[in-house]
């Protein structure tokens, strides 16, 4: 009776150990983490499985190379460029005054652009309102207002030096166009022609002395004459 | 008098100083912009740039994006350049060891992307002057019945016949001056053909503002139409010429209309 129950309690103890271990035992049963296959013995072995594989057709490997996709990323343009200027407008009979505007050019090529051009100015006074104490026209009247749409041309192309280390590039550029001036209480079909220089320090910011003409029929003192306008500037721009 | 001009001329004096200050802070501003600019650097880790890699035996940097700037540095076949920006047809590259210049539309062509493709710059062609999207354009030439005119026009391709423009002018006569907007459709002809005719149909307002020395009349704002027609002729690159005649029918509040005829004639480009 007594080795009986030792059975029993040795059969109940061997029970418990094996499902507490079960679970790191019983895993390899399903075939998780199984041993990696054994390599080939030896060459002996290769050779005999190389004479069976002649007997069958060779397989043919597809390859599962994905084509790389590129995303291309926008290059960014720097076709045009706005900026500002400041400087002297002879307004012809009534002085030279300063003159300050925008502009804005789009660059078609590296050799032409067009450009618009907005500015103002206000003239003095003539000789004869100077000497009688009459005024010609209104203080309004004295504001000469232009624009102007003008295709230029960049021509010898160079670099400037400053010092050992710094190089800008820089440019000649002439341009002419058409326009209108609103002056003396009238607004006249102008045509404008002029030269310039510009330098860049850098590629987005260009300095500019450019010379104009604008040229209109005026009869504003009695005489119908074609008055020309002489303007010299100093610009700064900016390319994006 | 002498009095009114001693009183003047502390006023004068002020102003004058005015002027000089306020020429005095422009001319900072323009410095200090100047200042900025020579002392930026380009965003360099920050921005993603196209890479491409050099098949011909060498790639030209230029030192400004133009024919006329010398050569500095060249890239060796298989390398690879980082493109930085666009001017006009010049791209501003940088290479693996940091030289940066400009390379040709031209030279460009040559290179390859990481996939294998080459590199594509669409200069424009007859191909895409036959089908685009928009085009802007100038009339340097105008005459507004007798007037001289200027006008800027744009205009939006629903298909390569069909588009949407918008015309915006300025004549300039003897007996008046006035401004124009116009708005319309253009139909193409044979848009493949280098001459292309086109008919237009549209409607628009006009300002006119009539000079006189005796009595002054009122300006006015009336309203319009338009039929019209006239010639494209591709040039080259993104560039044609354009020329055209409309036929403005202006509704006024008088007895009678007002027709005005219009000839213009000048460039556009396409993007």
């Amino acid at each position: 009776m007594e080795i009986r129950l030792r059975i029993l309690l040795l059969t109940l103890l061997l029970g418990l150990m094996g499902s507490l271990s079960g679970c790191a035992t019983l895993r390899h049963l399903f075939g998780h983490d199984a041993p990696p296959p054994a390599a080939p013995a030896d060459d002996g072995a290769t050779t005999d499985r190389t004479a069976t594989d002649e007997s069958t057709p060779p397989r043919v490997i597809e390859p599962e190379v994905e084509r790389r996709k590129i995303k291309v990323p926008r290059i960014k343009s720097q076709d045009i460029e706005l900026g500002g200027y400041l400087g002297t407008l002879n307004i012809e009979d009534f002085g030279a005054h300063r003159v300050f505007g925008a502009q804005i050019a789009y660059h078609v090529t590296e050799d032409f652009f067009l450009q618009v051009e907005a500015g103002r100015s206000k003239a003095g006074r003539t000789s004869f309102e100077t000497l009688s104490n009459i005024s010609l026209l209104t203080d309004n009247e004295r504001w000469f207002k232009y624009y102007d749409m003008s295709v230029g041309y960049n021509f010898l192309p160079g670099e400037v030096f400053i010092g050992r280390n710094r190089a800008m590039t820089s440019s000649f550029y002439i341009l002419a166009g058409v326009g209108s001036v609103d002056f003396g209480g009238d607004s006249k079909f102008t045509g404008n022609f002029g030269a310039g220089y510009k330098v860049l320090p850098t590629d987005w910011l260009a300095v500019h002395v450019a010379v104009e003409d604008r040229v209109f029929n005026s009869d504003l003192l009695g005489v119908n004459k074609l008055a020309s306008n002489l303007e010299a500037h100093l610009g700064l721009t900016v390319f994006f | 008098m002498s009095d009114a001009s001693a009183a003047q001329a502390p006023a004068r004096r002020t102003a004058a100083v005015l002027r000089c200050a306020r020429f005095s802070c422009a001319l900072a501003g323009l410095l200090a912009l100047l200042w900025l600019g020579l002392g930026a650097r380009p965003a360099q880790a920050a921005a993603n740039y196209l890479q491409v890699f050099i098949r011909t035996p060498y790639l030209e940097l230029h030192t400004g994006p133009g024919r006329g700037y010398p050569v500095f540095n060249v890239v060796d076949r298989d390398a690879s350049v980082d493109v930085l920006k666009r001017y006009t047809d010049w791209f501003k590259v940088r290479t693996a060891s940091g030289v940066e210049g400009w390379a040709s539309a031209h030279d460009m062509e040559q290179t390859v992307l990481a996939d294998g493709t080459h590199f594509h710059y669409d200069v424009g062609d007859l191909n895409a002057f036959t089908s685009h999207r928009f085009e802007v354009g100038a009339f340097f030439y105008g005459d507004y019945g007798g007037a001289s005119a200027i006008s800027l026009y744009g205009a939006v391709f629903a298909n390569p016949n069909l588009s949407g423009e918008v015309s915006v002018g300025q004549f300039l006569g003897r007996a008046s001056d006035g401004t124009t907007l116009d708005l319309g459709l253009a139909h193409i002809f044979y848009p493949q053909a280098r001459l292309a005719p086109f008919v237009m149909l549209g409607t628009g307002v006009v300002r006119i503002e009539p000079k006189a020395t005796l009595v002054q009349p009122d300006d006015r704002t009336e309203q319009s139409a338009y039929v019209g027609g006239g010639l494209r002729y591709y040039l080259t690159r993104r560039f044609f010429l354009r020329g055209e005649y409309k036929e403005h029918i202006i509704f006024t509040n008088r007895n009678q209309n007002q027709q005005v005829d219009e000839w213009k004639f000048g460039f556009a480009f396409f993007f």
